[in-house]
């Protein structure tokens, strides 16, 4: 049976395709995953120049409510930013901001078809030198994002100071904590408060921050070469530490302990990521990233858990990472202030 | 837990039935009972537990507040509502004893701190 959804995207593309005829879309299927955006993969078929054609693509759409409340353009220009360059990105196609033709606003990406994101695909098939390839390539791409030229997101987002990008995020996730959270978090509390108490020094340049730089939001392949960076919905300019701080979250070692995104030692992760960019990861200035992207993560699980509760978003997407990580992000502060 | 258990398992009911229907994609089947499934176990770990994990907690954390008192019932609900208050009331506590540099005091905190931590905690955390 045809998903509901594929004679209305149809008519979309078909509209943005003027010189195209027979425009139909196949195949359509919501990809698991995506508690900020609903994705689904497609196959787009058409008739151009007496040519029949087809294409995979992805089709990633607003939800009633999300776990993060984001801006679809900053996540569509951040894809377009990178593409062409070092760090791998879907070839981004039309953005739509109405809701007329699909509900809810979206955007069209091709399809980098034929890898894997999973953490549990990657942890259960691939061996110790695959892990050391993808985290090679994890934290090099990492650094190029790093060094990247700000400049074409700036036109559409804040460009803090160097001095005040820490307080920037801290006053932004600790804010949506306050809105969000239902039951009292003492040790996030008690995190935010040792972060507003010793301040990092300022940023050693303004960058794009990927925002959620993890293992599990990259393609893969057999041989731990990565061709697609993906969910950059949280996308901002602000400083490199966060993404690195991000990427060493203790609750993204998916069970293998004292490993960095569970591919290799926090130290291990830095190093490729100081070779690859040039910059700095002072340990003092990393430990608080580190800290802070805690609480950032916590205003995520809570966030997710607010969605649910108010009804807005009534997806068991948006249950699992309350449940699973709201108290593993607690644990994971208490161990980096030196309590667990 | 966040969302609460019982509103999870209504919800989880409602997505079985229409899972049940015919005209789900098979994709979107598979992604909704792979889910529920991993739901259904966390809340199956965490049920015999709850109340009594509750009661210890709000237990503890009157004796570092110095209250006395009682749970007034064993619905979860309402040992949660007591939780959360009594939790809010510590972080003001842990605040002062930093504020006041009152060591003694803040190793008590983070040791129920972290006692809570391991009342909750669920076999497949990542931490």
């Amino acid at each position: 049976m045809a998903h509901a959804l594929e004679p209305r995207l149809a008519a979309y593309v078909a509209g943005r395709m003027p010189q195209a005829s027979g425009v139909t879309v196949s195949n359509l299927e919501r990809i698991s995953g995506g508690a900020s955006r609903e994705t689904y993969r497609f196959v787009l078929s058409w008739t151009e120049a007496g040519q029949p054609t087809s294409r995979k693509l992805i089709l990633r759409r607003d939800p009633p409510a999300s776990l993060i409340d984001t801006e679809r353009r900053v996540e569509f220009e951040a894809y377009r930013a990178f593409h062409g360059s070092s760090v791998p990105v879907p070839d981004m196609l039309w953005l739509e901001e109405a809701s007329d033709a699909l509900d809810h606003p979206f955007f069209i990406a091709g399809e980098i078809a034929g890898f894997q994101a999973g953490p549990a695909a990657l942890f259960a098939g691939a061996t110790e030198a695959v892990l050391a390839r993808v985290a090679e390539r994890k934290w090099t791409i990492l650094g190029d994002i790093a060094t990247a030229d700000p400049a074409p997101l700036a036109a559409i987002l804040p460009t803090p100071a160097l001095d005040d990008c820490w307080r920037r995020e801290l006053d932004h996730w600790a804010g949506l904590i306050a809105r969000d959270a239902d039951h009292p978090l003492p040790i996030t509390e008690a995190a935010i408060r040792w972060l507003r108490a010793n301040p990092p020094p300022a940023a050693q340049r303004l960058s794009i921050v990927h925002g959620d730089y993890r293992t599990g939001n990259f393609l893969f392949d057999a041989h731990g070469d990565i061709h697609g960076v993906l969910d950059w919905e949280m996308a901002h300019l602000g400083d490199p530490l966060e993404d690195l701080g991000w990427s060493l979250q203790p609750v993204w070692t998916f069970g293998r302990s004292g490993m960095a995104g569970g591919l290799c030692p926090p130290a291990q992760a830095v190093a490729i990521w100081e070779r690859a960019s040039g910059l700095v990861a002072d340990p003092a200035a990393l430990h608080w990233w580190t800290l802070f992207n805690c609480v950032k993560g916590q205003g995520i699980w809570v966030g997710s858990a607010a969605a649910f509760n108010s009804g807005g978003n009534r997806a068991p997407i948006m249950i699992y990472p309350a449940w699973w990580l709201i108290n593993a992000q607690e644990r994971a502060m208490a161990q980096l202030m030196g309590r667990l | 837990m966040t969302p609460p258990t019982s509103d999870v398992l209504r919800e989880l009911a409602a997505l079985l039935l229409r899972n049940a229907a015919p005209g789900v994609p098979d994709g979107e089947r598979a992604n909704a009972l792979g889910l529920t499934a991993t739901l259904l176990n966390i809340a199956a770990e965490t049920w015999d537990a709850a109340a009594h994990n509750l009661v210890e907690e709000n237990r503890a954390i009157r004796a570092l507040l110095a209250e006395t008192g009682n749970d007034p019932a064993l619905h979860l609900s309402v040992l949660q509502a007591e939780n959360n208050r009594l939790r809010s009331a510590l972080i003001g506590l842990h605040a002062r004893a930093e504020a006041e540099g009152d060591e003694p005091l803040q190793a008590r905190i983070w040791a129920e701190l972290i006692a809570g931590t391991e009342r909750r905690s669920l076999s497949t955390a990542p931490i």
